[in-house]
Order: structure tokens, then sequence, then C-alpha cells
């Protein structure tokens, strides 16, 4: 993870000391903006790593130069073996921005599908606390 | 010695019987990063089919003085859709395609880290695509503004009609697919490596991925904010890029604040994949590794200070700030070819399809690349500003890495894909013709440019001097779409061809994805072989070479 947040704070620094350039050599209002923030950016995504690391304390086996695939080993994570959410997701999101064009009734039905098919995603694989049977 | 450390596995559940329908459902339902990667590869194939047949029509139009085919009106909308077709709906996704096949296999994860939001952004895109597209149908037809949109042009009085509305909805829609992709990817490569990958074991093209990635979230943005500003002048009345208020350069700034970190996020990748093919058929490994990758760091970092460079005639830019910053990004491009020349030089050079592509890539984009440096420098940019031979730079820069890449990454990955080869004569005769339409077409541009003819025109007279160059480059158009003809035929007379049966077919596959077998199952490795260098797949086939640890 080393890598990744210096790679971050690197890019989040160089991209601040860009708009201090430019703005030294009188760089208009978009563009000092522009790098400011690309440079917020990136430096949050730094912290959040360097953050994270500092908080898990320990050497992570693919950051290890020396680790076997047996140090990896047990539980990867859950995988959705597939799903139909992401489509009723993307459908109304679409109809949304349609609807900005052709007409305000589609916009408010677009923005009601999709507040429910968002819905439905996140907690696709939320169980109630009393049926914890693995389903996949 | 190699050991091998099985991954746990969960028994296997018997297979169900085939029923109609249920390959639909399988692909639409998809959470494999494999099969959305191949949605994404195909429909963005099938946009380049349909934006190529858009530049024929201009092709044609422009072949002879006069207006022979579509009203000026009608081309104006062409050639606004090819362009937006070309970058937002082939190339970009054409990125997002590759990374999600090849990424997560050769960092030796199961799948991307989010596997629904992969399958969001792939609708979004797919939405967001055929929303934009459909403006052909609508009244008044498509967007006709360029695909670069810029105010007051853009806005609903000199642009009316709901084409140009869907033109910015669908973009916006689509790139919110891009941002998705991006994060996703980046959170694949920084939390799912396989034990042992450290970042600097990684293959450069997931390192190029993963910058990619990065610019994609500096990049997108802009772009969403500024669509959104322009939607809301079209259709609220705001005054966001009113010209009064200085609207028109705040778009332009915002515009290409997105458009040029959005050339590297098509460069990139593509650079990646000729960066894996060429040690594979020089039999060598790559030359200077961190090199490759300091440069394109470097390329990432300086790509946010460049975007003035496309607005160098509005007189309204500090010239000598962003003339620099583009001669100097150019630096770690050249180490890039330093590097893969150095990764040829006293190899055992093989020229199989995909290698003949990288060559063609390397030849094609040196010449981008150089008519780039002529464009970075502000006097000369002002003579030819606007141009045929601006169009002919960004076609050879653009087509080299993008195209080239393509196919190259195509021949190599196909039995990674599919599990067979393709026909190597079908091959090269693809890749001859297609090489030759394209520098028919486009060589010739540049001079047209530097006689004058200018970009985006539907007609010029006879007296121009323009029509013999013109005539030359529709007849290099017309050669460049028939090579699409073997590649068609080639996919189809193998697609029962005998199954590679073997993880590697090159022989010299690096990176980890020719560890596992052709096509990969489900979540992509049985077993892995330990990682101890950035070449696993050749330390694992080729256990009596020593590989230099890193």
């Amino acid at each position: 993870m080393k890598v990744s947040w210096q790679l971050f704070t690197g890019l989040s620094f160089f991209y601040f000391i860009l708009a201090i350039i430019y703005w030294l050599v009188d760089g208009e209002e978009v563009g000092i903006t522009g790098m400011i923030l690309s440079g917020c950016l990136a430096g949050m995504v730094g912290f959040y790593i360097w953050f994270t690391q500092k908080r898990i304390g320990e050497v992570l086996p693919e950051d290890s130069e020396s680790a076997e695939i047996s140090d990896g080993a047990g539980e990867l994570g859950f995988y959705s073996p597939h799903s139909w959410w992401p489509l009723p997701v993307a459908a109304s999101a679409t109809a949304l921005g349609l609807g900005l064009i052709i007409g305000w009734w589609l916009t408010l039905i677009a923005l009601g599908a999709l507040f429910i098919s968002i819905i439905g995603m996140v907690t696709e694989y939320e169980k109630p606390a009393l049926d914890q049977a693995p389903s996949h | 010695m190699t050991t091998y450390a099985e991954r746990p596995t969960i028994s296997a559940i018997p297979p169900l019987p085939p029923q109609k329908g249920k390959n639909f459902v399988k692909w639409v339902t998809s959470t494999d990063h494999k099969t959305i990667g191949y949605l994404y590869l195909m429909t963005s194939f099938a946009w380049f089919l349909i934006a190529g047949l858009l530049a024929l029509i201009l092709r044609v139009e422009l072949a002879r003085p006069g207006m022979q085919f579509v009203s000026n009106e009608q081309y104006n909308q062409v050639f606004t859709m090819h362009g937006t077709i070309m970058l937002l709906m082939f190339a970009t996704p054409l990125f997002v395609g590759f990374a999600n096949v090849i990424m997560p296999l050769q960092i030796g994860a199961a799948d991307v880290a989010f596997p629904r939001l992969n399958m969001l952004s792939y609708w979004l895109y797919l939405f967001g695509g055929i929303m934009a597209f459909g403006g052909f149908l609508a009244p008044g037809g498509a967007a006709s503004f360029g695909w670069t949109a810029y105010a007051p042009l853009a806005n609903s009085t000199y642009s009316p009609g709901i084409g140009g509305d869907l033109w910015v909805m669908g973009l916006a829609i689509s790139g919110l697919g891009t941002i998705l992709g991006g994060v996703n990817f980046i959170t694949t490569i920084f939390t799912m490596r396989a034990p042992g990958m450290t970042m600097f074991r990684m293959s450069i093209f997931s390192w190029n991925v993963l910058l990619t990635s990065i610019l994609v979230l500096l990049a997108f943005p802009p772009l969403a904010a500024a669509l959104l500003g322009l939607e809301s002048d079209r259709l609220f009345g705001s005054h966001i890029f009113d010209p009064a208020n200085g609207g028109a350069m705040l778009w332009q700034h915002l515009f290409w604040f997105f458009g040029h970190p959005e050339v590297y996020i098509l460069a990139l990748p593509f650079f990646g994949i000729a960066t894996e093919i060429l040690p594979v058929f020089s039999r060598k490994p790559i030359f200077g590794y961190k090199g490759l990758i300091a440069a394109t760091i470097a390329i990432s970092a300086l790509s946010v200070a460049v975007w003035a460079h496309h607005m160098f005639a509005s007189g309204q830019v500090l010239l000598p700030f962003f003339s620099f910053m583009t001669f100097l990004i150019g630096v770690p491009t050249g180490v890039k070819f330093f590097n893969w020349i150095g990764t040829m030089w006293r190899g055992h050079v093989t020229f199989e399809t995909p290698m003949l592509w990288v060559m063609g890539f390397l030849v094609t984009f040196l010449f981008g690349g150089l008519t780039g440096i002529i464009l970075a420098s502000p006097p000369l940019d002002f003579a030819v500003s606007a141009s045929y031979f601006v169009v002919a730079h960004f076609h050879y820069v653009l087509f080299g890495t993008v195209v080239f890449a393509m196919f190259a990454g195509f021949y190599f990955w196909w039995p990674k894909f599919t599990g067979r080869m393709l026909n190597e004569r079908l091959g090269k005769i693809h890749f001859w013709t297609l090489f030759f339409g394209f520098h028919l077409t486009f060589l010739i541009q540049h001079w047209l440019g530097i006689k004058g003819f200018p970009r985006r025109y539907a007609d010029y007279l006879p007296t121009d001097g323009f029509t013999f160059m013109n005539t030359v480059s529709t007849i290099g158009s017309f050669l460049l779409a028939l090579s699409m003809i073997p590649f068609a035929i080639n996919i189809w007379i193998t697609r029962k061809s005998p199954l590679v049966e073997t993880d590697d077919p090159w022989g010299y596959g690096s990176s980890l994805e020719w560890a596992t077998s052709c096509p990969p199952p489900r979540h992509n490795f049985l077993s892995m072989p330990r990682i101890r260098s950035e070449r696993p797949a050749f330390d694992l086939h080729h256990p009596h070479i020593k590989t230099e640890g890193h």
C-alpha cells in the first residue's frame, strides 16, 4: 500500500506545484481551479490509503516480496454470481436524462424508478437478521 | 523450483440442463469481469464500424468538388457524430473492455472489486451512446456543432433542436459510466493483487490501466460539469457559457481540461498493450521496466498542464507555459519509444500477426508524435491550425495507438478470450490492407492542410487545387474500410478451429494471464504460480531461465 499512497500524494503535490507555477505566470482562473481540485482529489485518495495502511499496521501479502500464494488463502470476499439490478439502475438514470429533454413527466417517473432500483441494488444481498442461511 | 499452492475451491455444483434464452440472461445479468469486458469490446467495435461508415460519407462527399450526397447541415452532423463516437463510444470504452478482461487476470484477482458496479458502467455507456446517436432520428437531426461543442455555437440559439440535447445528456450518462469504471479499476489494482504481486511486479499494461483510471477521475468530472452547464443553458436559459461574461473561453478551458487528459486516456492503455506484446515476440524481458512506469507516471502528472495547446489560436492563453509543457510531455513519450526499441534490440524478433500490428503502431504513432511536436510550437501551429494538417496529426496519433494496438491486442489475446487462434495469413492480409489504406488516406492530408484546406468544410472549388489530394484520400479510406473484411472472415473461419489446449499458446508469455487456461475459468485461476518477478508466467513455463528479481 506504500506505493499506492506515495503515487497519489506525489501526484497531488505535483498538481499543487503546477497550480502555483501557473498562478505565478498569470494563468487564468479556470486552470488554477482545475489544478487545485485535481491536487485535492489525488491528495484525498492518497490520505485515505495512507490512513488505511496505518490502521492495518502490517504488510499485506500482496505487498510482500516473498509472499506465498497460500498467504492469501481464506475468505476472498463475497462475489455476486449474477445480478439484474444494474440494468434498471442504468435504464432509469438514462430515462432521467431523457426526461429533461422530452418532458418533466418522464423525469418524475424515472426519479422514482431510480430511487427504487438503487435501493434494490444496494440491498440485494442484505438479508433480515433472522434469515442467516447462506443463499449462494 | 516452482511450487504450487492451491486456492481453496468450493465443491462444484452440477451443471443445469441447457434452457432457451439462458445465454441471453447470462450475458445480461453477468457480473463476471470477462463477460462484461467482452460486452465492452463488442459494443465498442460495433461503434467503430458505425463511425467508420460515417467517415466514409465524409470522404465520399469530399472526393470531388461540389455537393453530391449530403447537405451542409448533414455533413456537420456526420462529422460531429464521427468524432464523438470514435472518441467516447469507441476508444474510451475499448480501454475499459481490455482493462476488464485482462487486468484482473494479470494481477491474479478473481474479479474486479465491484462486479455489479462494473455492469452498471456498461449499461450507462450503452444507453448513453444510443441516446447521443439517437439524435439522427430526432427532428432536425443529430448534433452538428462538432465534437468539441464550442460555445456559443452549441447553445440553443445557434444549434436548436433536441439532437444537441440528446448529444449532451448521452455523453453525460456514458461519462458517468466511465468514471465508475475508473473507480473500479483503481480499487481492484490496489486491493486485489495476488500475494507476492507487489506494485513493482505488476505488468506494464496493469500499470497503465491504473494511471489511465486516475486520469479518468481527473478528466471526466470537468466534462460532466461542462456538459450539465451547457444543458442548463440550452434548457433553462442560464448564462454559464454566455460569451457576454466570458463563457466562450470558460467552455474551451473546461472542455480541454477534460480533452487533453482524454488523449492520454486513449493512448496509455494501448501503449500498455504494445508493451505486453513486444517482449513476447522478442523473447526478451522488457527493457527498462521501471523507466516505462516512471514515464507513464510523468505523462499522467504533466497531462493536466497541457490542455490550452488546443487553444493557441484563441490568442488568450499563455503560449510559453503551454508550449513548454507540451514539449516536456514529449520527453516521457520518447522514453517509451527508447524502451520499446531496447526491448527488441538483439532479441529473437519474429513477426507473428500481433507483432506486425505493434510495428504498425510504432511507425504510425511515431509519425503522429512528430507532427505533434510541430503543433506544440505556437508559430507553426498558427500556420496550420484548424486545417487538414491537424486532422492528419490526430488521426496518426489516435488511429496509430487505438486501432493498431486494438488489433494487436485482439490477435494476441484471442486465444485467451476464446481458446482458439486466429488465422495468421488472413491476419497479415488484414494488417497490410489496413496499413496501406490508412497511410494512403491520411499521409496526404498533411499536404492538403499545408495548402490551406480547412477542416470541417463540406466543399471546395475546383480551382482550389485540392481535388487530386482529396480523391487520393478517399480511395485510401475505402481500402481502409475493405480491410475489415479479412478480419470478419478470420473470425468466421476460426470459430470452430481446434482449441489451443495450453495456457500459453505463444510460448513466451510473461504476465499472469498466461498462467491460467484459455479461456480462463469463472474466477480466473484454479491454481496460481508463486510470484517472484514481473514475469510470473514466464518463470512458471521456463523454470530453467532465471529472471532477475526486482
